[in-house]
């Protein structure tokens, strides 16, 4: 008893020595975001491990919109949410549909839309970059958050549809059948029995999609310039046009930036625990 | 409550046909067991009248609709499945009322059919639970409830019985049985199980590879099997069947292959020296001082009955007694099949030869007493 407890220790020693690395390796750099949030100015280069004086001040002027890159914070920060939202919610719509017409109604061609789906892997979102430039411009909706967000969708919807797939196949067929007996129409089926029993799948994938587009820079550098027009993480991305950056600013928000999805990844954990493993194994 | 009538349904996946022509008819009110292997097309056709597969030939009637193009919820008919189909998100009391709901019944209505419906199955004070929170039988019966409530022409059961544990099932085929006696609903109900079909059933159909080798009543089929499938597949433990030729000499006796020579009541006419099958229940096997002689193998005693499994001629052979012999392997025993009890079989076709068993009445009456 005692050796199997000994055993246990060992074991859980070798974790550690494993564990307490990554897990510094991972905060170190969030460490340094906050370091430089809470110094003055002055001294945010000083490479001190901890400031003499810390402050909240620089989160006053990034609240107050009182510098030159932050003159429209609160707006960007309010176009990042619309657009991710936006994105979570038709992307939703789509891939909710799609896998309930291949996974239950089981339309034709519904494979071909998941082979089409899993091949879009393959391409990187940055290849498609100029091309969906080209197209947004085609359809006049350059400089438009339209743009971003059908451009997020389209780039969302194939994982999405991939996922929902998988966990609607797991559904057993016989509740469809049974509803069927019932007397339910394929939209009373899809509102009564499908939605509530895939919600904690919905979930994990609306959040899914909504993060892609939170944290998205590429595109929304691409598709949208004007200063009203752009989400944060690209006005993030502007503060390096000067030569002398204020790395405190751009720390802060880039904080303020991060607490989102991180609030979203706790309120949701255990749906996408569920959700995201649903999708990791092929049926 | 309605009959239903099915003529000459065929249904093919793709190519393959895997039911050839089936009709049976339905009488109002009955309880109809199809019954079969795995695979002989009982569930697909059970699907077929459900709405569930369309067919790809021949005619359904339910009452005096033909169906053949209607949608499930068109038909008038409930389906329990094996797998009960409960839907996890709704209560006990949800799941009986969604067709309801479905139809846009309001809240009340659904209550008042909803609590009668649990008051026979004793779900009343499960009404507000979820299907996780039910043991197997509770579920069993929620989907049976779902089923009531609708009041429909006919019930539908596939394999209702079959994810529950040995005890729960004997007691579930009463309850199903002594529903169907207060209820008087058309009933079709699919099993495998040949124990099911014989203790539920008003009438039996076999099947096997998608047509239909018997139908009628359990006793019927018990005592009169068709065909060589039918008299193994019903009854428990399975009629003994030995091959071999009705005796050359005209005299009422039958030589197996290995040259054993057992009793018929008296060859059928015209029949000596035959090639065919005897059949014989190991109930119908008793011992006699001029008896076939046999070696004991197995003995299993079962308290109500004894099996024993013996050779005749290195031939396996099973017999069951009532009464408490002390028998051991390896003793010689005389078994005497009672002549009147022995089917026999065309070898070929597999089909029964009539005339082996003259006392035709005798059957007649013992079954009379059986049911009566």
């Amino acid at each position: 008893m005692k050796l199997l407890t000994l055993r246990g220790v060992a074991t859980e020693a070798k974790l550690l020595l494993i564990g307490i690395p990554v897990l510094l390796w991972t905060l170190l750099p969030i460490y340094h975001m906050v370091l430089f949030a809470i110094s003055p100015k002055d001294t945010a280069l000083s490479g001190a491990l901890w400031p003499e004086h810390p402050t909240l001040h620089n989160f006053a002027v990034v609240f107050g919109e009182e510098h030159y890159y932050l003159s429209h914070f609160w707006r960007q920060l309010w176009n990042s949410f619309f657009i991710a939202v936006t994105t979570g919610v038709l992307t939703l719509f789509v891939a909710t549909f799609a896998a309930f017409a291949i996974s239950r109604l089981r339309v034709r061609g519904g494979r071909a839309v998941m082979n089409l789906a899993l091949f879009t892997y393959l391409i990187p979102a940055a290849f498609l970059a100029v091309p969906m430039y080209r197209t947004m411009g085609v359809y006049g909706l350059l400089n438009n958050q339209w743009s971003l967000i059908l451009a997020m969708v389209a780039l969302a919807s194939p994982y999405a549809i991939w996922v929902l797939k998988q966990a609607s196949d797991k559904l057993p067929y016989e509740l469809d059948e049974a509803a069927i007996v019932d007397g339910a129409s394929q939209m009373q089926l899809f509102r009564l029995v499908y939605l509530p029993l895939m919600a904690p799948s919905l979930v994990a994938v609306g959040t899914y999609a909504l993060i892609l587009a939170w944290n998205e820079y590429l595109y929304a550098f691409l598709l949208l310039s004007r200063d009203t027009a752009i989400p944060l993480s690209v006005a993030l991305g502007n503060f390096l046009a000067a030569d002398d950056s204020p790395w405190e600013l751009l720390m802060t928000t880039g904080l303020i930036y991060a607490l989102p999805p991180a609030a979203i990844y706790f309120v949701f954990k255990r749906y996408m625990a569920v959700g995201l493993t649903v999708g990791a194994i092929k049926g | 409550m309605a009959v239903v009538a099915i003529r000459e349904v065929r249904k093919k996946f793709g190519s393959a046909e895997v039911i050839h022509g089936v009709s049976i008819d339905i009488a109002d009110g009955e309880f109809v067991v199809l019954v079969g292997p795995s695979g002989c097309g009982k569930s697909t056709l059970l699907r077929t009248i459900a709405g569930l597969e369309e067919i790809s030939g021949g005619e359904i009637a339910i009452g005096d609709r033909v169906v053949n193009d209607l949608p499930p919820k068109q038909r008038d008919i409930a389906m329990v499945f094996q797998n009960y189909a409960l839907y996890p998100h709704m209560t006990v009391a949800e799941n009986m009322g969604f067709s309801l709901r479905l139809r846009g019944a309001s809240k009340k209505e659904i209550e008042t059919r909803v609590r009668p419906a649990a008051e026979i199955l004793g779900l009343l004070p499960l009404l507000d639970r979820y299907p996780r929170q039910l043991s197997g039988g509770q579920r069993q019966r929620v989907a049976m409830g779902r089923a009531i409530v609708r009041n429909p022409q006919v019930f539908l059961f596939d394999e209702p019985l079959s994810n529950l544990d040995a005890k729960l099932r004997v007691q579930m085929r009463t309850e199903i049985k002594e529903l169907h006696q207060r209820l008087k609903t058309t009933t079709i109900y699919v099993t495998h199980d040949q124990v099911e079909a014989m203790t539920m059933a008003d009438k039996i159909v076999v099947m096997r590879d998608g047509v239909v080798e018997q139908v009628g009543a359990p006793l019927d089929l018990y005592d009169r099997p068709e065909n060589l499938f039918v008299a193994s597949f019903i009854g428990s433990p399975a009629m003994n069947v030995l091959e071999g030729r009705i005796a050359q000499d005209g005299s009422a006796t039958f030589v197996t292959s290995a040259g054993a020579v057992l009793p018929l009541a008296h060859a059928p006419q015209g029949s000596a020296g035959r090639a065919a099958v005897y059949g014989i229940r190991p109930e119908h096997i008793g011992l006699a001082n001029d008896g076939v002689s046999a070696e004991v193998v197995v003995v299993e005693p079962t308290g109500a009955e004894i099996q024993v499994f013996a050779r005749i001629k290195g031939e396996e052979i099973n017999a069951v007694f009532r009464e408490r012999h002390r028998f051991a392997s390896g003793d010689a025993i005389r078994l005497a099949p009672d002549p009147a009890q022995v089917h026999l079989f065309d070898s070929q076709t597999g089909r029964r030869i009539e005339g082996a068993d003259p006392d035709q009445t005798l059957g007649e009456e013992r079954r009379l007493e059986k049911t009566t």
